[in-house]
Protein backbone atom coordinates (compact mmCIF):
# COMPACT_ATOMS: atom_id res chain seq x y z
CA UNK A 1 0.00 0.00 0.00
CA UNK A 2 2.74 2.40 1.00
CA UNK A 3 4.69 1.65 -2.13
CA UNK A 4 1.83 2.66 -4.41
CA UNK A 5 1.42 5.98 -2.60
CA UNK A 6 5.09 6.72 -3.07
CA UNK A 7 4.85 5.86 -6.73
CA UNK A 8 1.92 8.19 -7.20
CA UNK A 9 3.90 10.92 -5.52
CA UNK A 10 6.88 10.35 -7.80
CA UNK A 11 4.68 10.37 -10.83
CA UNK A 12 3.19 13.62 -9.66
CA UNK A 13 6.65 15.16 -9.24
CA UNK A 14 7.78 14.06 -12.69
CA UNK A 15 4.62 15.39 -14.33
CA UNK A 16 4.94 18.69 -12.48
CA UNK A 17 8.52 18.98 -13.64
CA UNK A 18 7.54 18.37 -17.27
CA UNK A 19 4.75 20.91 -16.89
CA UNK A 20 7.19 23.53 -15.66
CA UNK A 21 9.56 22.84 -18.55
CA UNK A 22 6.68 23.12 -21.03
CA UNK A 23 5.54 26.34 -19.39
CA UNK A 24 9.00 27.86 -19.42
CA UNK A 25 9.53 27.08 -23.10
CA UNK A 26 6.06 28.25 -24.09
CA UNK A 27 6.15 31.49 -22.14
CA UNK A 28 9.76 32.24 -23.03
CA UNK A 29 8.77 34.95 -25.56
CA UNK A 30 7.07 36.89 -22.77
CA UNK A 31 10.15 36.63 -20.60
CA UNK A 32 12.26 37.69 -23.56
CA UNK A 33 10.26 40.84 -24.27
CA UNK A 34 10.50 42.00 -20.66
CA UNK A 35 14.15 41.11 -20.21
CA UNK A 36 15.16 42.72 -23.51
CA UNK A 37 13.46 45.94 -22.50
CA UNK A 38 15.80 46.06 -19.51
CA UNK A 39 18.99 45.51 -21.51
CA UNK A 40 21.15 48.10 -23.17
CA UNK A 41 21.09 48.00 -26.95
CA UNK A 42 24.75 47.01 -26.89
CA UNK A 43 23.89 43.93 -24.90
CA UNK A 44 20.99 43.04 -27.18
CA UNK A 45 23.32 42.94 -30.16
CA UNK A 46 26.10 41.14 -28.30
CA UNK A 47 27.43 38.08 -30.09
CA UNK A 48 26.20 35.65 -27.47
CA UNK A 49 22.72 36.48 -26.23
CA UNK A 50 22.42 36.84 -22.48
CA UNK A 51 19.49 35.15 -20.84
CA UNK A 52 19.92 37.22 -17.71
CA UNK A 53 21.07 40.77 -18.45
CA UNK A 54 24.46 41.82 -17.07
CA UNK A 55 23.47 45.44 -16.74
CA UNK A 56 19.86 46.06 -15.95
CA UNK A 57 18.83 49.49 -17.13
CA UNK A 58 15.48 51.17 -16.94
CA UNK A 59 16.46 53.87 -19.41
CA UNK A 60 14.15 52.45 -22.09
CA UNK A 61 11.27 53.07 -19.69
CA UNK A 62 12.32 56.33 -18.13
CA UNK A 63 12.84 57.92 -21.54
CA UNK A 64 9.33 56.96 -22.54
CA UNK A 65 7.52 57.70 -19.35
CA UNK A 66 9.13 61.06 -18.68
CA UNK A 67 9.97 63.70 -21.22
CA UNK A 68 8.22 65.45 -24.07
CA UNK A 69 7.33 62.47 -26.30
CA UNK A 70 6.22 60.17 -23.52
CA UNK A 71 3.80 57.38 -24.19
CA UNK A 72 1.61 58.03 -21.17
CA UNK A 73 -0.65 59.95 -23.48
CA UNK A 74 -1.23 57.05 -25.87
CA UNK A 75 -1.47 54.70 -22.92
CA UNK A 76 -4.35 56.71 -21.48
CA UNK A 77 -5.93 56.89 -24.96
CA UNK A 78 -5.90 53.09 -25.05
CA UNK A 79 -7.35 52.95 -21.57
CA UNK A 80 -10.15 55.35 -22.44
CA UNK A 81 -11.11 53.63 -25.70
CA UNK A 82 -11.11 50.20 -24.08
CA UNK A 83 -13.18 51.41 -21.14
CA UNK A 84 -15.82 53.11 -23.29
CA UNK A 85 -16.08 50.01 -25.42
CA UNK A 86 -16.37 47.79 -22.37
CA UNK A 87 -19.12 49.85 -20.76
CA UNK A 88 -21.07 49.96 -24.03
CA UNK A 89 -20.75 46.22 -24.55
CA UNK A 90 -21.90 45.37 -21.05
CA UNK A 91 -24.83 47.75 -21.11
CA UNK A 92 -26.08 46.41 -24.43
CA UNK A 93 -25.02 42.78 -24.39
CA UNK A 94 -26.08 41.74 -20.90
CA UNK A 95 -29.82 42.47 -21.29
CA UNK A 96 -29.74 41.04 -24.81
CA UNK A 97 -28.10 37.83 -23.64
CA UNK A 98 -30.56 37.53 -20.79
CA UNK A 99 -33.51 38.09 -23.06
CA UNK A 100 -32.32 35.47 -25.50
CA UNK A 101 -31.76 32.99 -22.70
CA UNK A 102 -35.02 33.53 -20.82
CA UNK A 103 -37.62 34.33 -23.44
CA UNK A 104 -37.40 31.82 -26.26
CA UNK A 105 -38.87 33.22 -29.45
CA UNK A 106 -39.23 31.82 -32.88
CA UNK A 107 -36.52 34.22 -33.97
CA UNK A 108 -34.01 33.28 -31.26
CA UNK A 109 -32.18 30.87 -33.54
CA UNK A 110 -31.97 33.48 -36.27
CA UNK A 111 -30.53 36.02 -33.82
CA UNK A 112 -27.90 33.57 -32.68
CA UNK A 113 -27.03 32.78 -36.27
CA UNK A 114 -26.68 36.49 -37.03
CA UNK A 115 -24.39 37.00 -34.06
CA UNK A 116 -22.29 34.07 -35.20
CA UNK A 117 -22.06 35.60 -38.66
CA UNK A 118 -20.84 38.92 -37.26
CA UNK A 119 -18.06 37.00 -35.58
CA UNK A 120 -16.89 35.98 -39.00
CA UNK A 121 -16.86 39.40 -40.60
CA UNK A 122 -13.33 40.41 -41.51
CA UNK A 123 -12.38 43.79 -40.03
CA UNK A 124 -11.39 45.11 -43.42
CA UNK A 125 -14.93 44.53 -44.67
CA UNK A 126 -16.57 46.79 -42.08
CA UNK A 127 -13.90 49.46 -42.06
CA UNK A 128 -15.12 51.35 -45.10
CA UNK A 129 -18.84 51.54 -44.27
CA UNK A 130 -18.00 52.47 -40.68
CA UNK A 131 -15.61 55.12 -41.89
CA UNK A 132 -18.39 56.69 -43.93
CA UNK A 133 -20.93 56.51 -41.11
CA UNK A 134 -18.53 58.10 -38.64
CA UNK A 135 -17.66 60.78 -41.13
CA UNK A 136 -21.32 61.69 -41.43
CA UNK A 137 -21.78 61.60 -37.68
CA UNK A 138 -18.71 63.77 -37.30
CA UNK A 139 -17.07 61.48 -34.77
CA UNK A 140 -14.02 60.53 -36.82
CA UNK A 141 -10.86 61.30 -34.90
CA UNK A 142 -12.61 60.96 -31.54
CA UNK A 143 -12.32 58.11 -29.04
CA UNK A 144 -15.90 57.23 -29.76
CA UNK A 145 -15.18 55.95 -33.28
CA UNK A 146 -12.83 53.07 -32.39
CA UNK A 147 -14.70 52.42 -29.13
CA UNK A 148 -18.01 51.94 -30.98
CA UNK A 149 -16.37 49.69 -33.55
CA UNK A 150 -14.65 47.61 -30.90
CA UNK A 151 -18.01 47.23 -29.18
CA UNK A 152 -19.50 45.85 -32.40
CA UNK A 153 -17.00 43.01 -32.15
CA UNK A 154 -17.38 42.29 -28.48
CA UNK A 155 -21.17 42.65 -28.21
CA UNK A 156 -22.04 39.55 -30.26
CA UNK A 157 -19.27 37.60 -28.59
CA UNK A 158 -20.42 38.59 -25.13
CA UNK A 159 -24.06 37.86 -25.98
CA UNK A 160 -23.15 34.38 -27.14
CA UNK A 161 -21.12 33.46 -24.08
CA UNK A 162 -23.45 35.12 -21.60
CA UNK A 163 -26.53 33.49 -23.09
CA UNK A 164 -25.14 30.03 -22.39
CA UNK A 165 -24.14 31.31 -18.98
CA UNK A 166 -27.63 32.58 -18.14
CA UNK A 167 -29.11 29.33 -19.43
CA UNK A 168 -27.08 27.42 -16.88
CA UNK A 169 -28.51 29.42 -13.95
CA UNK A 170 -31.51 27.95 -12.12
CA UNK A 171 -34.72 29.52 -13.33
CA UNK A 172 -36.38 28.75 -9.99
CA UNK A 173 -34.57 31.67 -8.39
CA UNK A 174 -36.23 34.09 -10.74
CA UNK A 175 -39.61 32.44 -10.24
CA UNK A 176 -39.39 32.67 -6.47
CA UNK A 177 -38.42 36.34 -6.73
CA UNK A 178 -41.56 36.89 -8.76
CA UNK A 179 -43.67 35.18 -6.15
CA UNK A 180 -42.18 37.60 -3.63
CA UNK A 181 -43.48 40.44 -5.73
CA UNK A 182 -40.67 41.34 -8.12
CA UNK A 183 -41.48 41.94 -11.74
CA UNK A 184 -39.27 40.38 -14.41
CA UNK A 185 -37.06 43.42 -14.65
CA UNK A 186 -36.54 43.68 -10.89
CA UNK A 187 -35.87 39.96 -10.65
CA UNK A 188 -33.23 40.36 -13.33
CA UNK A 189 -31.57 43.32 -11.58
CA UNK A 190 -31.85 42.11 -8.00
CA UNK A 191 -31.44 38.36 -8.29
CA UNK A 192 -30.02 37.26 -11.61
CA UNK A 193 -27.35 39.93 -12.07
CA UNK A 194 -25.74 39.51 -8.65
CA UNK A 195 -25.52 35.74 -8.94
CA UNK A 196 -24.12 35.89 -12.45
CA UNK A 197 -21.15 38.05 -11.49
CA UNK A 198 -18.56 35.51 -12.75
CA UNK A 199 -20.15 35.75 -16.18
CA UNK A 200 -20.26 39.54 -16.02
CA UNK A 201 -16.63 39.81 -14.98
CA UNK A 202 -15.59 37.57 -17.82
CA UNK A 203 -17.69 39.56 -20.30
CA UNK A 204 -16.19 42.83 -19.09
CA UNK A 205 -12.67 41.42 -19.26
CA UNK A 206 -13.17 40.16 -22.80
CA UNK A 207 -14.63 43.36 -24.15
CA UNK A 208 -11.90 45.43 -22.51
CA UNK A 209 -9.18 43.20 -23.91
CA UNK A 210 -10.65 43.14 -27.42
CA UNK A 211 -10.64 46.92 -27.53
CA UNK A 212 -7.24 47.18 -25.90
CA UNK A 213 -5.62 45.00 -28.55
CA UNK A 214 -7.39 46.46 -31.57
CA UNK A 215 -5.20 47.96 -34.25
CA UNK A 216 -7.24 48.25 -37.42
CA UNK A 217 -10.05 50.49 -36.14
CA UNK A 218 -7.80 52.83 -34.20
CA UNK A 219 -5.44 53.11 -37.14
CA UNK A 220 -8.21 53.91 -39.60
CA UNK A 221 -10.51 56.14 -37.59
CA UNK A 222 -7.99 58.23 -35.67
CA UNK A 223 -5.52 60.25 -37.67
CA UNK A 224 -4.35 62.74 -35.04
CA UNK A 225 -1.19 61.20 -33.56
CA UNK A 226 -1.99 62.60 -30.09
CA UNK A 227 -5.34 60.83 -29.99
CA UNK A 228 -4.04 57.43 -31.07
CA UNK A 229 -3.96 54.48 -28.68
CA UNK A 230 -0.77 52.50 -28.19
CA UNK A 231 -1.47 49.87 -30.83
CA UNK A 232 -1.92 52.45 -33.57
CA UNK A 233 0.92 54.59 -32.29
CA UNK A 234 3.30 51.77 -32.98
CA UNK A 235 4.28 53.13 -36.38
CA UNK A 236 5.22 56.55 -35.06
CA UNK A 237 7.17 54.80 -32.46
CA UNK A 238 9.02 52.38 -34.70
CA UNK A 239 9.72 55.14 -37.16
CA UNK A 240 11.29 57.21 -34.44
CA UNK A 241 13.36 54.51 -32.83
CA UNK A 242 14.17 52.27 -35.80
CA UNK A 243 15.95 49.26 -34.42
CA UNK A 244 16.43 50.39 -30.86
CA UNK A 245 15.01 47.13 -29.72
CA UNK A 246 15.14 47.81 -26.01
CA UNK A 247 12.82 50.79 -26.48
CA UNK A 248 10.51 48.86 -28.77
CA UNK A 249 10.40 45.97 -26.34
CA UNK A 250 9.64 48.38 -23.49
CA UNK A 251 6.75 49.70 -25.58
CA UNK A 252 5.55 46.14 -26.13
CA UNK A 253 5.86 45.37 -22.43
CA UNK A 254 3.75 48.38 -21.50
CA UNK A 255 1.19 47.39 -24.13
CA UNK A 256 1.00 43.84 -22.80
CA UNK A 257 1.17 44.76 -19.13
CA UNK A 258 -2.53 45.57 -18.48
CA UNK A 259 -3.50 42.40 -20.34
CA UNK A 260 -1.28 40.25 -18.18
CA UNK A 261 -2.45 42.06 -15.04
CA UNK A 262 -6.12 41.57 -15.90
CA UNK A 263 -5.44 37.99 -16.80
CA UNK A 264 -3.62 37.17 -13.60
CA UNK A 265 -6.39 38.65 -11.47
CA UNK A 266 -9.33 37.27 -13.43
CA UNK A 267 -7.78 34.08 -14.76
CA UNK A 268 -10.43 31.66 -13.57
CA UNK A 269 -13.28 33.70 -15.01
CA UNK A 270 -11.57 34.17 -18.35
CA UNK A 271 -10.69 30.51 -18.82
CA UNK A 272 -14.20 29.46 -17.81
CA UNK A 273 -15.72 31.96 -20.23
CA UNK A 274 -13.56 30.84 -23.08
CA UNK A 275 -14.53 27.21 -22.68
CA UNK A 276 -18.16 28.01 -22.06
CA UNK A 277 -18.71 30.22 -25.04
CA UNK A 278 -16.88 28.52 -27.79
CA UNK A 279 -17.74 24.86 -27.35
CA UNK A 280 -21.43 24.99 -26.75
CA UNK A 281 -22.36 27.24 -29.63
CA UNK B 1 -19.28 42.96 -61.16
CA UNK B 2 -16.49 44.84 -62.90
CA UNK B 3 -14.77 45.13 -59.52
CA UNK B 4 -14.67 41.36 -59.14
CA UNK B 5 -13.26 40.92 -62.63
CA UNK B 6 -10.63 43.59 -61.99
CA UNK B 7 -9.68 42.19 -58.63
CA UNK B 8 -9.30 38.65 -59.90
CA UNK B 9 -7.21 39.89 -62.81
CA UNK B 10 -4.84 41.45 -60.31
CA UNK B 11 -1.98 38.96 -59.80
CA UNK B 12 -1.65 40.03 -56.15
CA UNK B 13 -5.18 38.72 -55.54
CA UNK B 14 -4.21 35.17 -56.43
CA UNK B 15 -1.04 35.45 -54.36
CA UNK B 16 -3.03 36.73 -51.40
CA UNK B 17 -5.63 33.95 -51.64
CA UNK B 18 -2.88 31.37 -51.85
CA UNK B 19 -0.99 32.95 -48.94
CA UNK B 20 -4.14 33.16 -46.83
CA UNK B 21 -4.78 29.46 -47.43
CA UNK B 22 -1.19 28.48 -46.61
CA UNK B 23 -1.18 30.75 -43.57
CA UNK B 24 -4.42 29.27 -42.29
CA UNK B 25 -3.63 25.63 -42.96
CA UNK B 26 -0.08 26.01 -41.60
CA UNK B 27 -1.20 27.79 -38.44
CA UNK B 28 -4.09 25.43 -37.78
CA UNK B 29 -2.03 22.28 -38.22
CA UNK B 30 0.73 23.48 -35.92
CA UNK B 31 -1.52 24.88 -33.23
CA UNK B 32 -3.88 21.92 -33.33
CA UNK B 33 -1.17 19.27 -32.98
CA UNK B 34 0.67 21.08 -30.20
CA UNK B 35 -2.55 22.25 -28.55
CA UNK B 36 -3.92 18.69 -28.60
CA UNK B 37 -0.71 17.28 -27.15
CA UNK B 38 -0.79 19.86 -24.37
CA UNK B 39 -4.47 19.21 -23.71
CA UNK B 40 -3.79 15.48 -23.32
CA UNK B 41 -0.82 16.18 -21.08
CA UNK B 42 -2.59 18.66 -18.82
CA UNK B 43 -5.56 16.33 -18.61
CA UNK B 44 -3.40 14.00 -16.53
CA UNK B 45 -3.95 14.23 -12.85
CA UNK B 46 -1.17 16.18 -11.13
CA UNK B 47 -0.82 19.15 -8.81
CA UNK B 48 0.32 21.75 -11.30
CA UNK B 49 -2.00 20.67 -14.14
CA UNK B 50 -4.65 23.33 -13.69
CA UNK B 51 -2.57 26.36 -12.68
CA UNK B 52 0.03 25.71 -15.39
CA UNK B 53 -2.62 25.21 -18.06
CA UNK B 54 -4.31 28.44 -17.03
CA UNK B 55 -1.02 30.27 -17.19
CA UNK B 56 -0.41 29.25 -20.80
CA UNK B 57 -3.66 30.93 -21.85
CA UNK B 58 -2.07 34.31 -21.23
CA UNK B 59 -0.41 34.01 -24.66
CA UNK B 60 -3.83 34.02 -26.27
CA UNK B 61 -4.72 37.34 -24.66
CA UNK B 62 -1.60 39.31 -25.62
CA UNK B 63 -2.40 41.96 -28.26
CA UNK B 64 -1.40 40.85 -31.76
CA UNK B 65 0.61 44.04 -32.19
CA UNK B 66 2.89 42.96 -29.36
CA UNK B 67 3.22 39.50 -30.89
CA UNK B 68 4.15 41.12 -34.19
CA UNK B 69 6.85 43.27 -32.57
CA UNK B 70 8.12 40.33 -30.62
CA UNK B 71 8.35 38.06 -33.64
CA UNK B 72 10.16 40.78 -35.56
CA UNK B 73 12.66 40.95 -32.74
CA UNK B 74 13.05 37.25 -32.07
CA UNK B 75 13.23 36.27 -35.73
CA UNK B 76 15.61 39.07 -36.67
CA UNK B 77 18.74 37.92 -38.53
CA UNK B 78 21.00 40.14 -36.45
CA UNK B 79 20.83 39.22 -32.80
CA UNK B 80 17.44 37.47 -33.01
CA UNK B 81 17.25 34.78 -30.37
CA UNK B 82 15.70 32.13 -32.65
CA UNK B 83 18.61 32.35 -35.07
CA UNK B 84 21.09 32.28 -32.20
CA UNK B 85 19.53 29.15 -30.77
CA UNK B 86 19.42 27.40 -34.12
CA UNK B 87 23.06 28.37 -34.78
CA UNK B 88 24.13 27.07 -31.39
CA UNK B 89 22.31 23.81 -31.98
CA UNK B 90 24.09 23.61 -35.37
CA UNK B 91 20.78 23.29 -37.17
CA UNK B 92 21.67 26.17 -39.48
CA UNK B 93 25.03 27.55 -40.68
CA UNK B 94 24.11 31.21 -40.92
CA UNK B 95 21.30 33.38 -39.60
CA UNK B 96 18.06 33.30 -41.56
CA UNK B 97 16.26 36.55 -42.27
CA UNK B 98 12.95 34.91 -41.35
CA UNK B 99 10.65 37.84 -41.96
CA UNK B 100 12.69 39.67 -44.59
CA UNK B 101 13.37 36.67 -46.76
CA UNK B 102 10.94 35.87 -49.53
CA UNK B 103 10.90 32.14 -48.95
CA UNK B 104 10.68 32.13 -45.15
CA UNK B 105 8.54 35.17 -44.32
CA UNK B 106 5.26 33.30 -44.47
CA UNK B 107 6.71 30.65 -42.16
CA UNK B 108 7.75 33.35 -39.76
CA UNK B 109 4.24 34.74 -39.42
CA UNK B 110 2.72 31.25 -39.32
CA UNK B 111 5.00 30.45 -36.39
CA UNK B 112 4.01 33.61 -34.53
CA UNK B 113 0.31 33.05 -35.16
CA UNK B 114 0.49 29.41 -34.09
CA UNK B 115 2.01 30.42 -30.79
CA UNK B 116 -1.03 32.56 -30.06
CA UNK B 117 -3.44 29.84 -31.18
CA UNK B 118 -2.01 26.95 -29.17
CA UNK B 119 -3.63 27.89 -25.83
CA UNK B 120 -6.99 28.42 -27.51
CA UNK B 121 -6.85 24.92 -29.01
CA UNK B 122 -5.60 23.48 -25.77
CA UNK B 123 -8.35 24.95 -23.60
CA UNK B 124 -11.20 23.93 -25.90
CA UNK B 125 -9.85 20.40 -26.33
CA UNK B 126 -9.36 20.11 -22.58
CA UNK B 127 -13.03 20.86 -22.07
CA UNK B 128 -13.87 18.21 -24.62
CA UNK B 129 -11.63 15.71 -22.85
CA UNK B 130 -13.15 16.41 -19.46
CA UNK B 131 -16.61 15.71 -20.88
CA UNK B 132 -15.70 12.13 -21.79
CA UNK B 133 -17.20 9.79 -19.25
CA UNK B 134 -14.61 7.97 -17.13
CA UNK B 135 -16.68 4.80 -17.21
CA UNK B 136 -15.87 4.32 -20.89
CA UNK B 137 -12.17 4.05 -20.04
CA UNK B 138 -12.89 1.78 -17.10
CA UNK B 139 -14.90 -0.54 -19.28
CA UNK B 140 -12.12 -0.58 -21.87
CA UNK B 141 -9.61 -1.38 -19.17
CA UNK B 142 -11.66 -4.36 -18.06
CA UNK B 143 -11.61 -5.54 -21.65
CA UNK B 144 -7.83 -5.22 -21.62
CA UNK B 145 -7.44 -2.35 -24.09
CA UNK B 146 -4.02 -0.72 -24.51
CA UNK B 147 -3.55 3.04 -24.10
CA UNK B 148 -3.29 3.45 -27.84
CA UNK B 149 -6.51 1.52 -28.37
CA UNK B 150 -8.25 3.61 -25.74
CA UNK B 151 -7.05 6.77 -27.51
CA UNK B 152 -8.14 5.64 -30.97
CA UNK B 153 -11.45 4.00 -30.04
CA UNK B 154 -12.63 6.20 -27.18
CA UNK B 155 -10.85 9.55 -27.00
CA UNK B 156 -10.86 10.45 -30.69
CA UNK B 157 -14.48 9.56 -31.51
CA UNK B 158 -15.78 11.12 -28.27
CA UNK B 159 -13.78 14.24 -28.98
CA UNK B 160 -15.07 14.60 -32.54
CA UNK B 161 -17.39 17.58 -31.88
CA UNK B 162 -14.71 19.43 -29.90
CA UNK B 163 -12.11 18.78 -32.57
CA UNK B 164 -14.49 20.05 -35.25
CA UNK B 165 -15.22 23.20 -33.26
CA UNK B 166 -11.58 23.92 -32.65
CA UNK B 167 -10.55 23.45 -36.25
CA UNK B 168 -13.39 25.50 -37.73
CA UNK B 169 -13.17 28.30 -35.16
CA UNK B 170 -9.42 28.31 -35.69
CA UNK B 171 -10.05 28.56 -39.41
CA UNK B 172 -12.41 31.52 -38.97
CA UNK B 173 -10.04 33.41 -36.69
CA UNK B 174 -6.91 32.68 -38.70
CA UNK B 175 -8.40 33.28 -42.11
CA UNK B 176 -9.08 36.92 -41.31
CA UNK B 177 -5.97 37.70 -39.27
CA UNK B 178 -4.91 41.24 -40.04
CA UNK B 179 -2.90 43.02 -37.35
CA UNK B 180 -0.20 40.42 -36.85
CA UNK B 181 0.87 40.33 -40.48
CA UNK B 182 0.26 44.03 -41.05
CA UNK B 183 2.70 45.01 -38.30
CA UNK B 184 5.20 42.16 -38.62
CA UNK B 185 5.80 42.28 -42.36
CA UNK B 186 3.25 44.64 -43.88
CA UNK B 187 2.53 41.93 -46.44
CA UNK B 188 6.07 41.96 -47.76
CA UNK B 189 8.70 41.17 -48.81
CA UNK B 190 7.32 41.44 -52.37
CA UNK B 191 3.85 40.18 -51.38
CA UNK B 192 5.33 37.05 -49.78
CA UNK B 193 3.03 37.43 -46.78
CA UNK B 194 0.25 39.43 -48.39
CA UNK B 195 -3.02 38.02 -47.05
CA UNK B 196 -6.48 38.84 -48.32
CA UNK B 197 -7.07 40.96 -45.23
CA UNK B 198 -3.92 43.05 -45.62
CA UNK B 199 -4.47 43.31 -49.37
CA UNK B 200 -8.01 44.56 -48.84
CA UNK B 201 -6.81 47.10 -46.29
CA UNK B 202 -4.10 48.41 -48.58
CA UNK B 203 -6.45 48.75 -51.54
CA UNK B 204 -8.93 50.71 -49.42
CA UNK B 205 -6.78 52.83 -47.19
CA UNK B 206 -3.43 53.16 -48.95
CA UNK B 207 -4.57 53.36 -52.57
CA UNK B 208 -8.08 54.61 -51.74
CA UNK B 209 -9.66 52.09 -54.10
CA UNK B 210 -12.51 51.51 -51.64
CA UNK B 211 -14.68 49.43 -53.94
CA UNK B 212 -11.81 47.12 -54.84
CA UNK B 213 -10.83 46.78 -51.20
CA UNK B 214 -14.40 45.91 -50.32
CA UNK B 215 -14.48 43.36 -53.12
CA UNK B 216 -11.47 41.54 -51.71
CA UNK B 217 -12.97 41.65 -48.20
CA UNK B 218 -16.22 40.27 -49.61
CA UNK B 219 -14.45 37.31 -51.18
CA UNK B 220 -12.78 36.71 -47.83
CA UNK B 221 -16.13 36.80 -46.05
CA UNK B 222 -17.88 34.55 -48.58
CA UNK B 223 -15.24 31.87 -48.10
CA UNK B 224 -15.59 32.13 -44.32
CA UNK B 225 -19.35 31.98 -44.56
CA UNK B 226 -19.38 28.84 -46.68
CA UNK B 227 -17.00 27.11 -44.29
CA UNK B 228 -19.12 28.07 -41.30
CA UNK B 229 -22.32 26.84 -42.93
CA UNK B 230 -20.65 23.49 -43.44
CA UNK B 231 -19.61 23.56 -39.81
CA UNK B 232 -23.10 24.31 -38.52
CA UNK B 233 -24.48 21.47 -40.60
CA UNK B 234 -21.88 19.03 -39.27
CA UNK B 235 -22.33 20.14 -35.71
CA UNK B 236 -26.09 19.81 -35.91
CA UNK B 237 -25.58 16.27 -37.06
CA UNK B 238 -23.52 15.69 -33.95
CA UNK B 239 -26.32 17.23 -31.92
CA UNK B 240 -24.14 19.29 -29.66
CA UNK B 241 -26.24 22.42 -30.09
CA UNK B 242 -28.87 22.35 -27.43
Amino acid sequence: MKKIVLKEKEKNHILCLIAIVVGVIFLFPLYWIVISSLKTDVEIFALTPTFIPHNITFSAYTEQLIGPNNILNSFSNSLLIATISMVLSILLAVPAAYGLARFPMRTTKIFIMLFLVTQMLPVTLILTPMFLIYKNLGILDTYLAPALSDATISIPFVILILRTYFLSLPKELEDSAKIDGCNTFMAFIKIMLPISYPGLIMAAAFSFLFAWGDLAYALTFISTPEARPMTAGIYNFMGKYGTQWNKIMAYGTLLALPVVAIFVVLQKYIVAGLTNGAVKE
Amino acid sequence: MQNYIDVFNNPTMMTSIWNTLLFTIGSISIQFVIGFALALFFNLDFTLAKPMRGLLVVAWMIPMTVIALLSKFMLSPSGGIINELLLNLHLIDQPIGWLINNSTALWGVILANSWVGIPFNMILLTTGLSNISKSLYEAAEVDGASSLQKFVYITLPQLRPAILSVVILGFIYTFKVFDLVFVATGGGPVNATELMSTFAYKLSFAQFLFSKGATVANVLFIILFIVSLGYLKLIRKDEVIH
